[in-house]
Parts: structure tokens; C-alpha cells; sequence
């Protein structure tokens, strides 16, 4: 966190490169709530953008018509996609829908959003008013709004921490490994999942306003697939269920896609999503268990160097 | 306002031919999720790249795209083999999951592939000796919408004749059905899985043959085509060309009926909120036998 907190100093407030801790820390975000959903309770979610684009639109239409202050637009945010995942996640549930099912009905559910907004919001981009201050949780410069994001990484990290040592945590990650044996030893699968589901879509909604003002500008293509499958794609790359690999893998990630870009500007566009499609095989065919697995390796022989390979 | 008897027949009648073609493009992946229980994300970026690849064949040969599967099918079979042995084969019966994010991996490389080479624009053939309508009174039909329909459900066909009637088929169903008592008959099921991952991409090549006699090629169209085969799939339930046939058709008309009665613009969301609702109650799927 301090160091997270004086990146904007190290940098001398280069604009440029707060935009980019703040946008690193909104995917990292982002992506450690799906790991709630996914890495905990092992469901495929491919609607992370679903959420996103509701929670985040409804805040900035309410600003932008109303004059709402985000601070409550973003709660409401939070309550519409948390609702939005009851609609879908109770029935999936109910009636037993997972693996490929559960990922192919979440994919579904990003597809249908992203045409009926553009019937809803028109097939254009709408740009926020230059409307300043803490009221609109939006300034002149990124700094404000970084150590803003900076706040709801931690509480989603420790959401995370709590949950990996909580009863919940463990009952979601019976249900991942097993949920046959799961229900049979008592575990109500349907509850737990539907829970873990709907505290993931509040985490996005409320998110949702900050991505959009980071990225300055909304439309129906929030509600991107793509970007959907890329979330998913770091909870997979950093390691099921481990909090550290999500966050290195999002900010590395990150920060590579920003250096391709920069490096080779659009003379090739895509390479960086090229390359983590080769990191995807690679991790799924040699490490399953995540990024994370490497690390821990890792460690462990840093740890017999240090103190002799009696440990283990 | 009520639309026209003509135009709901016409609809209707594209959507028609346009379920034949995506019953093509479902088959090879209901195959290898049938057979190998391969849950193949990609799917749809074999029919993308294939587009592509007939784009430039098509125009270079100054030939009709449908022509150019003599070369796809083969071609697309060969690098359907190489990516099982490469990719696939090791995680064979692993979960979901991890077929899903390798297999979603190998998508990402396709697609940014074609994004690097070929830009973000559509491309589509100029050269179709079938881009012609056919007047028949109360509706006319496109004559490369018709061919491709046609040769569709040949294929559909000849691809049932292969599973029901001879011993490489008969080999496909016992490994479908029980892949340890299979090989304990004799049958080796490496092979059978590489024929099968081969064929099943081998068909992306023909059905981006068809698709280019009056389609356009462009980066995304595999994300689209991708989930609608497993909707496809989902609707008709494994195990027969019939229920395929019939979930393609029924995608078809639906797609094409939203596109003339609501707008093009959500051409998707329709079936898609079908198959999430078939889900629920159908989890075998329309015509799934249990």
C-alpha cells in the first residue's frame, strides 16, 4: 500500500504514468474480485464487463441526467449488478448449470447486454462533462482518483484474505474441487455460489464508475466480451485462488500490453494479446496451477539455499 | 405495422440457409466435444482464419470461394492434427478449465494473428460465380446462399454416413462411448483422437469456404461464430445430425427473423437469451435424448 501510495511522487505526478498505476490497479481489482467467483469457487465467469458496464453506466448516466453524486451512483451500481447476478446466477444454479455451461451462459449474458445498450444508449460513444471535484470523484489530474482506486484495491484484497480463511472460503473451495462430494457433506453449493457470485458483481459495479472516467469515455462497447474472457484469462494465468498471482499477473500484464503499445505503437496491434495467448497454452499445458505455483517454487529453493535443504 | 407475407417468407428462407451453413460450422466442434470431451473455445478461429485463407485463394486464383475448400479441407486437417499433438493431447480429461484457457489461448493467438496481418477491415471476395438471385415469385433466392445450403447438408449427410455405416465410425462411436473398452477392442484411440480433432477442423475449413461465397472475413467473426456453435450444440443436444440439423436451423431462422422484425443489431441476443432459457429447463438440450 505505501508503496503503491508513492508511485505518483516516484514518478515526479508524470500524468502519464499515474493513468497507467490507475488503470493497472483497476484490472488488478477487477480481476481479484473475479477470483472470488472464479478462483474460489472455481466458476468460469466470462460476464465480468456484464457488471462493469451496468454498475459503471447507471453511475455516470445518473451524474451526467441527474447530477447524482457517484458516491451514491456507485453504491447503486454496486446494488444493480448485484441484482443483475441474482437474475442469472439463481437459475444457473438452481438448476445445476456448470463448467463449459456456466462459462458459455455468462459469455451469453455479456453478448445480449452489449446489443440491447445499443439499442438503449445509441451506437455511439458518450463523453463525460467536464465536471471536477470530490462531488464527481473526478479532477483535473489522475492523482485523486488513483489513491481513490488504491482504497478499493485494498478492501478487495483483504475481501479476498478474508474469505481464504473464512468458513466461506472453505466451503467455496470444496465446491471447486469437488461439488458432488461438496453437497454431500452438507455444504448448500447453490447459496455459497450465488453468494460469491453477487458479492463479485457488487465489487464490479461500484468499480465500474472509476474504469469508465479512467478510460474517459463510455458506450455500448463496455460491455465487451473480450475483456471479459481477458479478466478470466489473468485469474487463470496468476493462479486459482491466490491473491498474490492474480495481482503480479495484472500488473504485469499490464504493464507489458502498455510497453507494446508504446514500443511498437500500432505498427502491430494485438501482439501483446498474441503473446498472452501463448502464455495461456504454455500455463495451461505445463503449470495449471497458475503463475502463483512458479512463484512458490521458486521460493522454496531460494529458502533450501538459504537454510540448507533439510526443510521441507 | 405488419411486415409482409413476402418479407416473412424471405426471412424465413434465409434463415433456413443460413442454419444449414452453421450446421457445418457446429458439426466438427460437436464432434470433438462428443467423441473426445474436448471443450474447444477456438473453434470459431479456425472458421476465421479459414475465411481469410479462402480470401486470399479466392483472389489470387480468380475463383469462386467455395471451390477453394479442395485446398482448406486438406490443409485445415493437417493443421487440425498438428495443433492435437502440439496442444491438445496433454490436456486430454483435464478440467474444463484448463481446456477452456488453452484453448482460449490458442484463439487469442489466431485472431491477433489475423489483426497484425489483415487489420481490423472486412474483407470479402469479389470473385463468386453464384452471386446471383433467382426469382421464384413470392420470394427470390440468393444462388451462393442456396449452393453453400446445399452442400452443407451433403456434408452433414456424408458426415452421419461416416459415423453410422463404416468401421472408422463405428471405432468414433465406441470411443465416444467408452474410451477404455474401446482400446481394450483393439481400437487405438490416439489415432481416433487425431482423426477426429483433424476432421473437426477440417470442417472450419469448409464451412469458411462456404461461409465466403457471400460473407466477409474480419478478425471478430470467430468470437461470434465460436459461441454460436456451442449454443447451437447446446440447443441440439449430443449424439445425431439430426438435432444439429435441426438447433442450426432453428438458430437460423431465429437470427434472421430478430434481423428483419426487430433490427440486426441484436441478431445475437435473441438466441443467445433462447439458449440461456433451454439451459435451464433442457439441460440435455431441445432434442437430447434423458
Amino acid at each position: 500500500m505505501v508503496a503503491g501510495a508513492s508511485i505518483p511522487f516516484l514518478v515526479g505526478f508524470n500524468q502519464y504514468y499515474i493513468l497507467l498505476a490507475l488503470q493497472s490497479v483497476i484490472v488488478a481489482s477487477i480481476a481479484l474480485a473475479w477470483n472470488i467467483i472464479g478462483g474460489y469457487a472455481g466458476q468460469l465467469d466470462l460476464a465480468s464487463f456484464a457488471y462493469i458496464g451496468l454498475g459503471g453506466i447507471l453511475a455516470t448516466m445518473l451524474m451526467m441526467e441527474y447530477n447524482i453524486t457517484p458516491w451514491a451512483g456507485m453504491f447503486l451500481g454496486a446494488g444493480i449488478s448485484a441484482a443483475l447476478a441474482f437474475v442469472i446466477g439463481y437459475p444457473l444454479f438452481r438448476f445445476g448449470i456448470r463448467g463449459v455451461w456456466y462459462a458459455l451462459s455468462t459469455a451469453a449474458l455479456v453478448v445480449i447486454l452489449h446489443e440491447v445498450s445499443i439499442m438503449v444508449l445509441g451506437p455511439f460513444d458518450y463523453y463525460i462533462p467536464l465536471l471536477e471535484g470530490w462531488y464527481y470523484l473526478r479532477f483535473r489530474t489522475w492523482e485523486n482518483l488513483y489513491y481513490f482506486s488504491l482504497i478499493v484495491l485494498a478492501f478487495v484484497i483483504s475481501l479476498n484474505l478474508y474469505i481464504s480463511r473464512s468458513k466461506v472460503g472453505y466451503y467455496l473451495k470444496a465446491i471447486r474441487e469437488d461439488e458432488v462430494a461438496a453437497e454431500a457433506v452438507g455444504i448448500d453449493i447453490r447459496k455459497y455460489k450465488l453468494l460469491a457470485l453477487m458479492t463479485y458483481a457488487s465489487i464490479l459495479g461500484f468499480v465500474g464508475y472509476i474504469y469508465i472516467v479512467s478510460q474517459r469515455t463510455f458506450s455500448y462497447n463496455t460491455f465487451s466480451g473480450p475483456q471479459s474472457v481477458y479478466i478470466a484469462i489473468i485469474g487463470i494465468v496468476g493462479g486459482l485462488g491466490s491473491v498474490s498471482g492474480v495481482f503480479t499477473a495484472a500488473i504485469i500484464l499490464k504493464i507489458v500490453e502498455e510497453y507494446l503499445r508504446g514500443y511498437l505503437g500500432g505498427a502491430l496491434p494485438g501482439l501483446h494479446l498474441l503473446l498472452f495467448g501463448v502464455l495461456l497454452i504454455t500455463v495451461g499445458i505445463l503449470r495449471p496451477e497458475g503463475l502463483s505455483s512458479l512463484t512458490d517454487t521458486l521460493v522454496k529453493k531460494v529458502k533450501t539455499r538459504i537454510w540448507g535443504g533439510v526443510r521441507e | 405495422m405488419l411486415p409482409s407475407l413476402n418479407l416473412l417468407l424471405q426471412s424465413i428462407l434465409d434463415g433456413i440457409f443460413l442454419g444449414f451453413l452453421y450446421s457445418i460450422m457446429a458439426l466438427g466442434l460437436s464432434l470433438v466435444f462428443g467423441v473426445m470431451g474436448i471443450i474447444n473455445f477456438a473453434h470459431g478461429d479456425f472458421i476465421m482464419l479459414g475465411s481469410y485463407l479462402v480470401w486470399i485463394l479466392a483472389n489470387s486464383l480468380r475463383s469462386d470461394p467455395s471451390l477453394m475448400s479442395v485446398i482448406t479441407v486438406p490443409l485445415f486437417f493437417v493443421i487440425g492434427a498438428a495443433i492435437y499433438t502440439i496442444i491438445i493431447r496433454p490436456v486430454l480429461g483435464k478440467e474444463p478449465l484448463i481446456q477452456i484457457a488453452v484453448t482460449v489461448g490458442v484463439g487469442y493467438v489466431l485472431q491477433n494473428l489475423a489483426l497484425m496481418t489483415f487489420r481490423a477491415e472486412p474483407r470479402a471476395v469479389q470473385i463468386s460465380y453464384l452471386n446471383f438471385y433467382v426469382d421464384l415469385g413470392l420470394v427470390s433466392v440468393h444462388a451462393a446462399k442456396l449452393v453453400s445450403a446445399f452442400l452443407s447438408f451433403l456434408i452433414v449427410l456424408g458426415v452421419h454416413y461416416l459415423l453410422t455405416k463404416t468401421w472408422v465410425g463405428l471405432a468414433i462411436r465406441a470411443t465416444a462411448y467408452d474410451r477404455e473398452v474401446a482400446s481394450l477392442m483393439g481400437i487405438n484411440v490416439g489415432k481416433i483422437f487425431l482423426l477426429v480433432f483433424g476432421l473437426g477442423i477440417a470442417l472450419t475449413g469448409l464451412a469458411a469456404s462456404l461461409w465466403m461465397t457471400f460473407g466477409q472475413a474480419d478478425p471478430y467473426i470467430g468470437s461470434s461464430f465460436g459461441l454460436l456453435t456451442w449454443v447451437i450444440i447446446a440447443l441440439g443436444g449430443l449424439g445425431g445430425v439430426s438435432g444439429l440439423l435441426a438447433s442450426s436451423i432453428i438458430v437460423g431462422i431465429i437470427q434472421s427473423l430478430t434481423m428483419t422484425l426487430v433490427s440486426p443489431t441484436v441478431s445475437l441476443a435473441i438466441p443467445y437469451v433462447v439458449f440461456i432459457v433451454v439451459l435451464w429447463f433442457r439441460p440435455q438440450g431441445l432434442f437430447g435424448k434423458g
